[in-house]
């Protein structure tokens, strides 16, 4: 057989070929038999030079024009295949199968919690200060104007280390270290663990608070309503009224509580006449206190005499369960991964 | 603070409801808890007259009585009280009231005789505990009306909480001023006073030792009284704001108590040996028995009373046993004094002996009215114990009060509040608050100190009760710019952002936060064979589970697990960031604290059975994120180091960084597991985030160009002994591969069912930066690899 019809036969057989087959292996396997390096066309063009020369132009030519009508036919079925499998995925495509999850990290609630109340502060321009938790009596009591035997000491049962070493019963510690390292003016929010010998269901021994100071040359108790009012708000809304009560603390003269409306009444007292679970009908939730830094403070760390500042602090436990509509304080300390999970 | 509206009407003529008088007292710094009706669940039982009595036919101790509760006709009601007897007037609750124990009076019958109602004793209308017989009433009381309405009594008493500063209105007195103030309302106090007489009982004589720890004492000398209950009114009164009534004496000390805020404490006369009394500490040591029968043993530091032989009563704390007021005495002396108030505290809270008294001296009380007060219980104890009160005080005030001279600038109020609340009512409101106001100079006033107000000493104060009245609420919010220093711009990152990062990522890459306590029990760390050495102790602990701070995270990881396993959850992948505690001496507080990164997994892979394979969590997910945390940060990858003696962990792994020790991962030793109710194996991993955080801040992130030539890659298959380490193998593979070996990564393991070796399977991706690798380059090098892993290891390729 001469090679020119070995070469015009070679596509009748192809299409025979490629007729049975079925599926993207029997492709290959026919691509590698006809157009494959070793594959019937390599082979019958291996036989070119043993041609007479002026008939290799002739060969040569008919080679070419086989060999693209291959491609072409091997093309089109394979194009043929692939719809029908693409028809046949389509078809059998189940969008309502489970997904493949990965794994559902969360970060704490009271880790999350911390973070908007600081990052609230952060935006109004307030840097954050950290501070030990195991502290001495005189950065947690006497610097802030609680000296021993003062009757305020009562307000916080204490966990002692020593006599004289504390775990600090408030973030206010903070407050005294932050001022002997930085002159004023200053900003400072620091939050953290407290530490209160104290536990029952609206109490635990260990807890969270975020405590802040602004010192400055002309720092009020305008400023002080006014930072107070705008946490509040990006807290819990833009319709939270907020109420300053007159309170004590040693650390702050004046002193005063702040009240919310309630985030559950509006204020109201109740909710479509049923008394309000969340303020027990009073319309106010008491979230945190504050004042003007007591001249005694400033006094302790050097600060001139008729420089001004105030101060707050609050439970971060109280404002994730406000935030969550959480009951029972001591479930965020038992780290139930059914709990856990439910925060991101 | 119990304050009885009645009562505090009784100085001060306010005519509101208690709630509106609730809502200012609160909005002036006093919070009112609750406004509490005493005597609400006796609101029903009505006044009768027990107009017949008669022996009970079948009963040796009951009566037939016949009632008139003014409903007409007279109630058959039995009664089983010794006292009772015709022509008394009782307290009765007719069928249908529901007693204070909740029990309903019904219609019954007694050993078959008919009973329509029950006379009452103390007892059974909650006033006393006295249940020896039935209330007997005074006969002047109405048949027929509410006993609450008959007697008067205080139906409504605000319970108040008074802050720590305001000792002054731990009294009706005190109270009444602020009312006063705020409502603008005369205070209208009226003066008692007894009658003196000359009294030749011999007086004692009073010694102060140290002017310091008492600046006034008195006492005056009352003869002749008789012990007996006090009136009912007198009595009801006490019991609606929470104080018990004992005897007439008593009782008046602690009605003044609660009216004046003075502490009065009321000795047997004749038991004041020596004509002294002298007002001293204690000896070191000594001992005492105080009035609830308890023996003390004093230190040095408690202020006693004695007389001549020895000490009758701990200062402003508790009175003796020995001269306590009995039916036997004949007479009183009344003390009123002043103590220093750190030393009542400590005395009371090193016996744990807090009382109405103690409570009032800890916070100090008003010296100018020490006398007013004496003479007003001197008053009434003369008109409900009789005797004589003698003309003679008996006094020695070596420290007169001497009140603060303030000065208080207008200006200074204005710039701490950030508005002007007026001259003219800040002035008021000193003035009202008993203040003598000097306004000479407009921009310095001189204000004196009332002698009621311990705690207005400083302009500070001044400024607080200013604000108070004017409404911290009025004043207009204003948000400050804050001003910021240029330095502080290029301040590094605060450990909390950092922390916060990291929380960031681990939740990122699907670990679940927790946290724990900081302390723990000693037993859980005895348990995990931690070293007894350098724990910081609680001193006070809650509990013996919280009597020390961790040195590691994992006792309370372990407990979290230990939840889990309790709610039968599968899969517990958890971290958390913390502090641990150990002792160092170079610390200012003796404590080094450091914070820890930590993490657990023990349980299923994936809480869902499909499609992912199914599998336990396992030392090479741990390995992976502590890899994974390690890039997070920017660090190289770690190498990792066994570790033979770890207190809790087997197989225990340090985590290096270069030569730097990371932090720590392994299994928790299985029998230390078991003991948290683990039911698959724990894994845990701790890095130290000081260390991490240096060698963050250190560690710098370039960009590196990318290939421009193609890479090869080749697979080698190492047949090694089970004991050779994974990477040994590799760090030979880099070692002897030449600058054309650009990476290294294992891709498969293989132990054959014989166990006598493991096949570890290694992708070696090669390039050039200056060509395209030809294919028998690439071979060469993996040939030169095989040849040295066969000849170093002593493995088969």
């Amino acid at each position: 057989m001469d090679i020119i019809s070995a070469l015009e036969g070679l596509a009748p057989e192809l299409e025979k070929g490629l007729e049975k087959a079925s599926t993207a292996e029997d492709l290959e396997s026919l691509r590698v038999r006809f157009l494959g390096r070793k594959g019937s066309l390599a082979t019958i063009m291996g036989e070119l030079p043993s041609l007479a020369p002026e008939k290799r132009p002739e060969a040569g030519k008919v080679a070419n024009r086989v060999k693209e009508e291959l491609t072409s036919l091997f093309e089109a079925r394979k194009k043929a295949l692939e719809e029908q499998a693409e028809q046949a995925f389509i078809a059998g495509f189940d969008p309502t199968l489970p997904g493949r999850h990965p794994w559902e990290g969360t970060r704490h609630p009271i880790t999350l919690t911390m973070e908007k109340i600081c990052s609230v502060f952060e935006k109004l321009g307030f840097d954050i200060e950290s501070g030990p938790e195991v502290e001495t009596d005189y950065y947690n009591f006497e610097a802030l104007n609680l000296p021993p035997e003062h009757p305020a000491r009562d307000m916080q049962d204490t966990l002692y280390i020593t006599d004289n070493i504390v775990l600090r019963t408030q973030t206010s510690a903070v407050q005294v270290h932050t001022m002997e390292k930085r002159k004023p003016p200053l900003a400072v929010v620091s939050p953290g663990k407290v530490y209160r010998r104290d536990s029952d269901i609206t109490h635990t021994p260990m807890f969270h608070q975020v405590e802040g100071l602004m010192v400055g040359d002309n720092v009020t108790l305008a400023h002080l309503r006014g930072v107070l009012t705008a946490f509040s708000q990006a807290m819990f809304g833009k319709e939270t009224r907020v109420r300053f009560r007159p309170s004590f603390f040693p650390f702050t003269e004046p002193s005063a509580e702040v009240d919310i409306s309630c985030c559950l009444c509006h204020g109201k007292g109740h909710v479509n006449g049923t008394p309000c679970r969340v303020c027990k009908t009073t319309g106010w939730l008491e979230i945190l206190g504050c004042g003007m830094v007591d001249p005694a403070v400033f006094s302790c760390v050097g600060y001139p005499e008729d420089i001004t500042g105030f101060a707050f602090g609050m439970g971060v436990e109280r404002i994730a369960m406000l935030t969550y509509g959480l009951g029972d304080l001591r479930m965020f300390f038992e780290n139930d991964a059914r709990f856990l999970r439910q925060f991101v | 603070m119990l304050l009885s509206l009645s009562w505090l009407r009784e100085f001060v003529p306010y005519e509101g409801s208690a709630s509106e008088l609730a809502d200012r007292l609160t909005m002036l710094g006093l919070e009112v808890d609750d406004i509490v009706h005493p005597f609400e669940d006796i609101s029903s039982i009505v006044v009768g007259k027990v107009v017949e009595c008669a022996p009970h036919p079948n009963s040796d101790h009951m009566h037939i009585c016949k009632v008139d509760v003014g409903s007409g006709e007279l109630l058959p009601i039995v009664c089983g009280a010794p006292n009772v007897a015709a022509g008394q007037t009782v307290a009765v609750a007719t069928v249908g009231t529901v007693m204070p124990g909740g029990m309903q009076i019904k219609k019954a019958k007694l050993r078959g005789e008919p009973s329509f109602g029950m006379i009452c004793s103390e007892r059974e209308m909650g006033l006393s505990e006295d249940h020896s017989g039935i209330l007997v009433l005074e006969d002047s009381l109405p048949v027929g009306v509410p006993l609450v309405d008959a007697l008067d009594l205080d139906r409504e008493v605000l319970d108040i909480d008074i802050t720590p500063n305001r000792a002054d209105c731990l009294s009706v007195l005190g109270l009444a001023r602020e009312v006063a103030l705020a409502f603008k309302l005369p205070m209208n106090v009226t003066e008692k006073l007894p009658t003196f007489s000359a009294s030749d009982y011999p007086h004692p004589e009073i010694v102060i030792d140290d002017p310091e720890y008492c600046p006034c004492y008195m006492g005056r000398v009352i003869t002749g009284t008789r012990l007996a209950p006090s009136p009912i009114r007198m009595r009801y009164r006490l019991h609606a704001v929470g104080v018990r009534a004992i005897s007439n004496v008593v009782d008046v000390t602690n009605y003044i108590l609660m009216e004046t805020g003075q502490p009065l404490h009321s000795f047997d006369l004749d038991k004041v040996r020596g004509g002294k009394v002298i007002v001293r500490h204690a000896e070191e040591g000594e001992h005492f028995t105080t009035l609830d029968g308890q023996d003390r043993i004093l230190t040095a530091s408690d202020l006693t009373i004695r007389d001549a032989e020895g000490p009758v009563g701990l200062a402003g704390v508790m009175g003796g046993l020995e001269s306590e007021m009995t039916a036997e005495s004949k007479g009183v002396f009344l003390e009123s004094a002043i103590f220093r108030p750190a030393s009542i505290r400590a005395t009371a809270r090193r016996l744990g002996l807090h009382s109405e008294a103690s409570f009032r001296f800890e916070r100090g009380v008003d010296q100018q009215r020490t006398q007013w007060s004496l003479d007003r219980a001197c008053a009434m104890i003369q008109s409900l114990a009789g005797g004589i009160v003698s003309d003679r005080l008996c006094k020695s005030e070596p420290r007169p009060f001497v009140p603060a001279q303030i000065k208080y600038r207008p200006a200074r109020c204005t710039k701490l509040l950030g508005e002007e609340p007026g001259l003219e009512f800040s002035k008021d409101v000193l003035t009202g608050l008993g203040c003598a106001v000097d306004a000479t100079r407009a921009d310095e006033w001189i204000v004196q100190q009332p002698s009621w107000r311990p705690d207005v000493t400083r302009e500070a104060d001044l400024v607080e009760e200013v604000a108070r009245f004017y409404g911290m609420d009025k004043v207009e919010p204003v948000l400050p710019s804050v001003e910021r220093k240029l330095e502080d711009a290029s301040l590094p990152e605060t450990t909390y952002a950092f922390m916060d990062r990291l929380r960031c990522w681990a939740s990122g890459i699907g670990l679940n936060e927790c946290i724990n306590y900081s302390f723990v029990g000693t037993r859980d760390l005895d348990l995990l064979n931690l070293p007894k050495e350098g724990r910081i102790e609680i001193m006070n602990p809650l509990s013996a589970d919280q009597d020390v701070l961790r040195t590691v995270l994992a006792p309370g990881l372990l407990h979290t697990l230990n939840t889990n396993m309790r709610q039968n959850v599968s899969s517990v992948r958890i971290f958390e960031l913390a502090n641990v505690f150990k002792k160092d001496e170079s610390v200012y507080t003796g404590t080094r604290e450091t914070g820890m990164m930590g993490f657990l997994l023990t349980g299923r892979r994936y809480d869902e059975l499909w499609p992912h394979k199914a599998g336990e969590l396992d030392y090479l997910d741990l390995k992976g994120i502590a890899e994974n945390l390690l890039h997070f940060l920017h660090l190289p990858a770690p190498t990792v180091r066994q570790a033979s003696d770890h207190p809790y962990l087997l197989p225990a792994v340090e985590v290096y960084v270069g030569e730097e020790c990371v932090g720590t991962m392994g299994r928790v030793q299985p029998g230390i597991a078991d003991r948290y109710e683990a039911r698959w194996p724990v894994w845990v991993a701790e890095f130290n985030l000081e260390v991490l955080r240096r060698l963050h801040d250190a560690a710098r992130t370039g960009f590196r160009e990318l290939a421009t030539y193609p890479a090869v890659r080749r697979d080698i298959t190492v047949i090694a002994d089970p004991s050779m380490k994974a990477q040994t193998i590799m760090d030979a593979i880099v070692a002897s591969g030449s600058f054309l070996l650009e990476d290294v990564s294992m891709i498969d393991l293989f132990v054959p069912a014989d166990g006598a070796s493991r096949n570890l399977t290694f992708r070696l991706t090669m390039r050039s930066p200056k060509k395209t690798l030809k294919d028998a380059e690439a071979d060469k090098e993996r040939d030169r690899i095989v040849h040295a892993l066969e000849k170093n290891l002593g493995v088969r390729v």
